[in-house]
């Protein structure tokens, strides 16, 4: 029976605790989500459950959970065709080798070096529920994403949007993030047929026509909406309510099909039209209740499910350096590496490594996946929520040490003067 | 190409190679269990409610829930066939879809009971 009491109590404990810690990580230079992020590890079993396990025992009990997981789900649905809306393939077009080469190295190096690390992780933090190359697959997979949101945001914050390098940096994370999502629908559905009683030339043959529908389809429909906004100047509450049914049903479409909800839900919003007015919009109406409401919800259902430091003793602190290592050096070192040899100055290019080393949020979204369907365990899964925590982090600082604002500034005063 | 193709390349033999490695036997999930029937234990069996034993698992340790109304927490480990914990040992047996555990539960003041512990279907990990 639905426990509207300890419902209510959690979101507003959860919200409070997202604000304050978010607004104490601006403080400090970082972005507001990292500070998001954190306060729900801090709400979980590694902070307040170790601390005070009444308190965390009667504030979530684990009956109450269910809701709370819901309610984040929705939150990821609504937030993955926001993220599908933000991007613009039109963007990737026009940056050439380098974007390429970037694009494509800063995925496969840490995909490989990740395969790797599964060889040692694997008889230690995983069983033989899971195959190796499930697990393989999984690590790489987790180890190449980068989070586009997060990086916009930085860039936003800096300034350096608009800069060759944070033009660059979002052409190169949009097809991270593109190419990460199909690895992970290929990963999630080659784990699911392992246990599902669907056969599996369903699952292929369905999402290949589901994609094909949408693409082929659906996208056409969509430029209606656009023309609506424009006659109107808005879209009525009634063609709202329509975009919300189309995401919804995507979702439930790649949900059926046993690729994973999220899917849908990205795909839908990816194959949305993409006029800035008309994006920009759509993302006022759909962000604030996303980014406020229901993503610290989400944020603090997948500290609840992390442990750091509980149980596992010294060696999960050093199956942690290992992950934490073997990411950095893959996202970070193939993109700076690979920046380098598509003839960007060092400088540059570290800090275009840097930038791709940002995980964020679409990592805890991958590994709330991960460990739902069973390829990681819940050791595995707080060894990879802290490498996304560490990997966030160090962007902001570490980008001001490689491109200080000041220098970013005097090279673009440099360049408007010689434009003028 | 060759910054793509060679680190491709590389996974594939990383995957190959990686068929060989075993990990321990899975036994997370929640579990039904059978007691002896011919065991005497005042608080023993009679106070488990089903499924009695909710398994975490991460690699060889492992956190058993006891279904006791207290939801008594052992840390155990995963050897080989053998689960070991503070008041339970137990061997593993069966494919990872049939898995059986059959073993000793200690309980206070009585002898150790023997028991034998089904896995419920589609067990997820987690939380």
């Amino acid at each position: 029976m639905l426990d509207l009491f300890h419902l209510v109590l959690q979101i507003a404990v959860i919200l409070v605790a997202a604000r304050i810690v978010g607004f104490l990580f601006q403080k400090i230079h970082q972005p507001q989500v990292m500070g998001e992020m954190v306060a729900g590890i801090l709400l979980g079993p590694s902070l307040v459950g170790w601390l005070a396990p009444g308190v965390s025992a009667a504030l979530f009990p684990p009956a109450s959970l269910g809701y709370l997981n819901a309610l984040s789900q929705v939150g990821l649905v609504v937030f993955m065709f926001v993220v599908g809306l933000a991007l613009n393939p039109s963007e990737l077009h026009g940056f050439g080798h380098a974007a390429v080469l970037t694009s494509h190295v800063s995925i496969v190096a840490p995909f490989c070096l990740g395969g790797l690390a599964a060889m040692y992780l694997y008889p230690r933090l995983s069983d033989d529920s899971v195959t190796f190359t499930h697990f393989a697959l999984f690590m790489g997979a987790a180890m190449s994403i980068t989070a586009f949101p997060v990086l916009a945001r930085i860039l936003s914050e800096r300034g350096l949007v608009r800069s060759r390098l944070g033009t660059l940096a979002i052409a190169c994370a949009a097809v991270d993030d593109v190419t990460g999502w199909c690895i992970l629908a290929y990963i999630v559905v080659l784990v699911r047929m392992t246990h599902a009683a669907r056969p599996a030339w369903v699952t292929i043959a369905g999402s290949i026509l589901y994609v094909l529908i949408m693409l082929s389809v659906v996208r056409r429909i969509m430029p209606a909406f656009e023309r609506e906004f424009r006659k109107r100047g808005g879209l009525s509450d009634n063609l709202i309510a329509v975009i919300v049914v189309l995401v919804l049903a995507s979702a439930l479409t790649t949900e059926w099909l046993g690729i994973h909800l999220l899917f849908g839900a990205f795909l839908m919003g990816a194959i949305m039209p993409k006029s800035p007015e008309f994006t920009r919009y759509l993302l006022h109406k759909f962000e604030s209740v996303t980014v406020v409401l229901l993503l610290p919800l989400f944020f603090a259902f997948t500290g609840l499910r992390t442990r750091i430091g509980v149980g596992g003793g010294r060696a999960i602190w050093f199956y942690c350096a290992i992950v934490i290592l073997v990411a950095i050096t893959g996202k970070l070192g193939g993109s700076m590496f690979a920046a380098r040899l598509a003839g960007m100055p060092w400088r540059e290019a570290a800090s275009l490594g840097i930038l791709m080393n940002t995980r964020g949020l679409m990592e805890l979204v991958i590994l709330n996946v991960g460990l739902d369907i069973g390829v990681i365990s819940p050791a595995m899964f707080s060894i990879m929520v802290l490498m996304a925590l560490v990997t966030t982090f160090m962007t902001t600082p570490l980008l001001e040490w490689v491109y200080p604002t000041r220098l970013f500034r005097a090279q673009a005063d440099e360049i408007h003067k010689s434009v003028a | 190409m060759l910054l793509v193709g060679v680190p491709v390349l590389g996974l594939l033999g990383i995957l190959e190679a990686g068929r060989g490695i075993s990990a321990p036997l899975s036994i997370a999930g929640d579990w039904t269990l059978e007691f002896d029937p011919a065991a005497h234990c005042a608080n023993g069996p009679a106070g488990l409610r089903q499924p009695a034993l909710s398994i975490s698992q991460s690699g060889t340790e492992v956190l058993i829930t006891v279904n006791d109304g207290r939801a008594t927490a052992l840390e155990a480990t995963v050897d080989g066939v053998t689960l070991t914990a503070k008041s339970l040992t137990a061997t593993i047996s069966g494919k990872p879809g049939e898995r059986l555990l059959e073993g000793h539960m200690h309980f206070d003041g009585c002898a150790p009971v023997a028991f034998r512990a089904v896995r419920q279907a589609s067990q997820k990990r987690g939380a």
